[in-house]
């Protein structure tokens, strides 16, 4: 005998209701008025053997109503050999992706996951074949199918607890999409590689994340998930829902700073469900706030940004603090205000730098010094000897004849990468231009320019010209040139005219030469040449051209965490000191390139040059709220929700429909019903029954008041 | 002695069922039911001419007063006969009915009190038919309605609207409505008391004295319902005193033997103390027929003078 809804049967213990009512039946609430208590006294409801005994059948039909009643509603079925339903095809494969970014970081979040990680392996058959892989910024294999299929099946589970063990929540960002796109191949290769096997069972991915809404799903834009594979979303929910994130905002402004303007700018957002819109911004010291921190209000889902004067005098404070929120694992911000960098143009030539009619004297006012760099004209005579720094600078500019053990070093400089621009002044720098292509000459000859030239070709493709490709900034007509030298471009091999003038005789010409780059300009800036120094077009132009030297680099306001960070290369070994003390010896020589997998302030020290940088939590991370579902089925997946199914509860939930069935056939509950109700009439006819008797019995009892007067 | 049953009755020689006396509504009807049943059986009864004071003409005596001598009977029968004034050959009766809220109980269908109230009526209806002067005065802890001994025309109706009225009171309270009607009444004449007498013996016994001693001659007629004699409850259950309000949870079987005895103790003392003033007392259940009671009360009425009278008081 077995139970469809066993759980009915707790109301056969209503049996104990009459049973209490046929006990307590002597001690019931009822009144009776007597004229006067004088000649009586209490007596304790008493619960006597006989009143039970009276109405014991009473009692038994009230209970076999109830009982029958309870049994009834078990629906109670006689069960048939039930075949086992255990998978006897091919198991699942099942990847399980473990969130570890740090969002994960938060009150308890790990805990669960884990726990549901390890349930899952637990629920596993030895058919089955799991495969745990942990991600964030990128996917890691804790635990293989191979590795999985190879340990003995009772060691299958350890070893993914083991594997689990091992990890915890990082500091990176969550990239989700990619994580589910490199689960999704693994499960599709294995069945590709099994062709033989036709039969694979069934595919899945079990994600175990707390699907914040930073989690980046771009990965996923361009996949398309494969067939046959079932995605199961085990979201994990945060105790505390607020969440408040710092971001620093890039600081587009390039003028110095003024002693009282902000020195930062930080974005504090706020999570949609946050539960607190209160907090406090400040300086710190990595402890405690330096100085006043300033109160803001940051409504749920909305961000506010907060300017931030320098810290006290004297403070030590690389770091901005946020107070007031309840998961701390992205409240603090590390910071180094930006230095500029130095950068180094070496112009080779022997004119006099205060003389306006040369090249040299335009050169020096076209790189104005800002925040973030300052370029530094690096003036030599052709003779002089190279300083160390000068090798250092990214553009050599050449516009005088160099003896031939100069124009030696400077091929050999640009052979390495470096870029050289020669300005053809006047014919006799063809020596120069021969030399450091390595060719025994090369003709030039002055052009002869009715009135003026102009440019007309330019190739707008080339980096050097992109920034001037707007129709906006693209008109050179306003560039008279007056004079310049006629270059054949056939005698430089490789050579590609990035500009010519209206009478198509090349104006600037770009040579690659070893590693490096040559860029011929065939006339001069001077104003015996060109207007070209006078234009509106020279500065852009030579800033291009140091950008394209490599001398500028796009501005990094932060690095996040998970970013590998160059630096900058020297012979001697590296030391890098982390944000959490420990250090790391890089040998000299090796690829100078750091990755930041913490927050904070890392060093690095070479010889005696330091250099330091801030990486900070990837902003995205701070967006804490849960994303909805329904957005991974936007980008078409297949989304079961884990409504917490295991493989035994899929089977016990088979079994249980199974036994409906039966159930249904049997309908023993009608018998029982159909009892009940006889039931019920012989209780009712029995109640009638004794109700009436002791009246009765009473009446023929009570002595005459006359008689015991008499 | 001749059983009450054979002196009493109807024509058909049944008594008076009180449950069904106490269907009719109207109090004097009930009186007269039960007063005109009473005389139909006393005429088939061998004993005539009952009468709580049956000398109304006396013969005549010499030294007695020749202005009351009736003339119109001298014409009619040759002889001198004594005419008695109303006032001193009647009987002034006062009928004390309690209606304290120990009397409301009843288990019979009807109250001690409507019983106590039709006795009442009956007793005034057939003291009234005699010519005898009748008062009543109803009290609980204190007098509640009061009327002098009269006869007139009209005071039997006055009277019975005085029974009829609804006990309103808490509880018995003998002391103060004793204590009153002895001041208010003054000449002597018969007192009538219908209680339930469920209250201390210890202040009945005073309180009684008081009346015997103004020389009032006292019947006391103790109404009980049967329930309070045998007790017959059969569930046990919580107990509501009328009078004090008082709770009290009782198990009627275990109790019973005890509450008997106590209550029998209680009878006895008061049959005692009324035995030792010279009190007539007379005890019974609501479930006795009127006719009983009336008869009882005639014949004691009758045996008075060969009572000894032992009032030692």
């Amino acid at each position: 005998m077995s139970f469809l809804t066993p759980l009915f049967l707790l109301g056969a213990l209503a049996v104990a209701a009459p049973i209490l009512f046929h006990l307590i039946r002597q001690t019931s609430k009822e009144k009776t008025e007597f004229s006067s208590l004088m000649f009586l006294f209490a007596v304790p409801p008493r619960v006597t053997r006989r009143s039970r005994l009276e109405h014991i059948l009473l009692l038994i039909l009230r209970g076999l109503v109830l009982s029958l009643l309870a049994f009834a509603f078990a629906r109670p079925f006689l069960p048939k050999a039930f075949t086992s339903d255990l998978p006897t095809g091919p198991g699942k494969r099942v990847v399980v992706l473990v969130d570890t970014s740090a969002s994960m970081r938060r009150d308890g979040l790990w805990a669960d996951a884990r726990t549901k990680a390890e349930s899952l392996c637990r629920a596993a058959t030895p058919a089955d074949s799991v495969a745990v892989f942990a991600f964030d910024r990128e996917v890691r294999r804790l635990v293989t199918h191979e590795q999985w299929t190879s340990a003995a099946a009772g060691q299958r589970v350890a070893l993914a607890v083991d594997a689990l063990a091992k990890t915890s929540p990082g500091w990176n960002g969550t990239q989700l999409g990619q994580a589910l796109v490199a689960a999704a191949s693994v499960l599709d290769d294995a069945r590709t590689d099994n062709a033989a096997q036709p039969t694979r069972g069934p595919r899945q991915v079990v994600l175990i994340s707390d699907l914040a809404e930073g989690s980046r799903l771009d990965a996923l834009q361009a996949f398309e998930w494969p067939k046959g594979t079932e995605l199961i979303v085990e979201p994990l929910k945060a105790k505390k829902p607020t969440n408040a994130g710092l971001q620093l905002i890039a600081d587009t402004d390039e003028n110095e700073k003024k002693p009282g303007e902000a020195l930062a700018r930080v974005r504090v957002s706020n999570s949609t469900d946050a539960k607190r819109e209160q907090f406090q911004i400040g300086w710190s010291d990595g402890k405690d706030f330096v100085g006043k921190p300033q109160d803001i209000y940051v409504p749920p889902g909305q961000s506010r940004v907060v300017a931030l004067t320098a810290p006290p005098l004297g403070a030590v404070a690389e770091r901005v603090l946020l107070r007031g929120d309840d998961e701390p694992f992205d409240n603090s911000l590390a910071l180094i205000p930006p230095e500029a960098a130095r950068i180094g143009v070496l112009y080779l030539g022997g004119e006099s730098a205060t003389d306006t009619t040369e090249p040299l004297y335009f050169l020096e006012r076209a790189f104005p010094p800002t925040r973030r760099q300052v370029v530094e004209v690096l003036a030599r005579p052709p003779a002089a000897q190279f300083l160390p720094s000068d090798v250092e600078a990214p553009l050599i500019i050449l516009t005088d004849t160099l003896s031939d053990e100069r124009n030696a070093t400077v091929r050999r400089l640009l052979t390495d990468g470096k870029t050289v621009l020669l300005s053809l002044k006047n014919r006799n720098v063809e020596r120069t231009l021969a030399g450091l292509l390595g060719k025994e000459s090369v003709s030039a000859e002055e052009a002869k320019v009715a009135s003026y030239a102009l440019l007309a070709e330019i190739d707008f493709q080339h980096p050097l010209f992109a920034p001037f490709a707007d129709p906006r900034f693209s008109d050179f007509t306003k560039i008279h040139f007056w004079k310049y030298r006629r270059l054949d471009p056939t005698q430089l091999p490789g050579a590609r005219a990035l500009a010519k003038f209206d009478t198509g005789d090349p104006a600037l010409l770009q040579v690659p030469v070893g590693k490096g780059t040559l860029y011929i300009l065939t006339t001069g800036w001077q104003p015996a040449d060109s207007q070209l120094a006078l234009s509106s077009k020279f500065l852009p132009l030579l800033f291009s051209l140091l950008e394209q030297a490599g001398g500028i680099r796009p501005p990094i306001t932060q690095h996040i965490v998970g970013d590998a960070v160059p630096l900058t290369a020297t012979n001697a070994a590296v030391r890098v000191t982390k944000p959490d003390g420990t250090s790391l010896m890089l040998g000299a020589g090796t690829a100078a390139v750091i990755q930041a997998e913490q927050p904070g302030i890392f060093t690095a020290i070479s010889g005696t040059m330091t250099q330091r940088f801030a990486a900070n939590l990837d902003p995205a991370e701070s967006k804490t709220a849960p994303l909805p579902i329904e957005a991974l089925e936007h980008l078409g997946l297949p989304v079961t929700r884990a409504d917490g199914k295991t493989p035994v509860q899929v089977a016990e939930t088979k079994r249980q429909l199974a036994n409906a069935e039966l159930e249904g056939r049997q309908k023993l509950w009608r018998w029982l019903i159909a009892f009940t109700l006889v039931f019920v009439t012989l209780e009712t006819l029995l109640a009638g029954w004794l109700a009436k008797r002791p009246a009765a019995t009473a009446s023929s009892e009570t002595i005459s008041p006359a008689a015991r007067l008499s | 002695m001749i059983s009450p049953a054979d002196q009493v009755g109807h024509a058909s020689g049944e008594l008076i069922d009180p449950q069904a006396l106490m269907a009719i509504r109207s109090l004097e009807m009930r009186a007269r039911v039960v007063v005109e049943g009473f005389w139909t059986g006393i005429h088939r009864s061998p004993y005539h001419g009952f009468s709580v004071e049956f000398t109304e003409y006396r013969q005549y005596t010499p030294g007695d007063d020749p202005r009351y001598l009736d003339w119109k009977l001298f014409a009619r029968s040759d002889r001198y006969f004594i005419k008695k004034f109303e006032d001193e050959t009647n009987l002034r009766c006062h009928i004390l009915a309690d209606n304290s809220r120990s009397m409301t109980f009843g288990t019979r269908g009807y109250t001690k009190a409507q019983y106590a109230n039709t006795l009442a009526a009956t007793l005034a209806y057939f003291l009234h038919q005699q010519g005898d002067a009748i008062g009543v005065l109803t009290f609980d802890e204190r007098i509640r309605e009061y009327l002098p001994a009269r006869h007139r025309p009209g005071h039997l109706r006055h009277l019975m609207l005085a029974l009829e009225k609804p006990a309103a009171g808490a509880a018995t309270d003998l002391v103060a409505p004793l204590k009153r009607i002895v001041e208010i009444v003054r000449k002597r004449g018969l007192m009538v008391l219908l209680s339930d007498l469920l209250a201390p013996v210890e202040t009945l016994e005073n309180n009684l004295a008081a009346l015997t001693a103004s020389g009032h001659e006292v019947v006391v007629f103790q109404v009980l319902d049967p329930a309070e004699v045998a007790f017959d409850f059969s569930k046990a259950a919580l107990f509501h005193d009328l009078e004090s309000g008082r709770h009290l949870y009782v198990d009627p079987e275990s109790v019973r033997a005890e509450y008997q005895r106590r209550f029998e103790a209680h009878c006895r003392a008061v049959e005692a103390i009324c035995t030792k003033l010279g009190i007539v007392h007379r005890r019974f259940a609501t479930d006795r027929p009127l006719e009983l009671v009336l008869f009882d009360f005639l014949r004691e009425r009758m045996n008075r003078g060969k009572v000894v009278k032992r009032n030692t008081a």
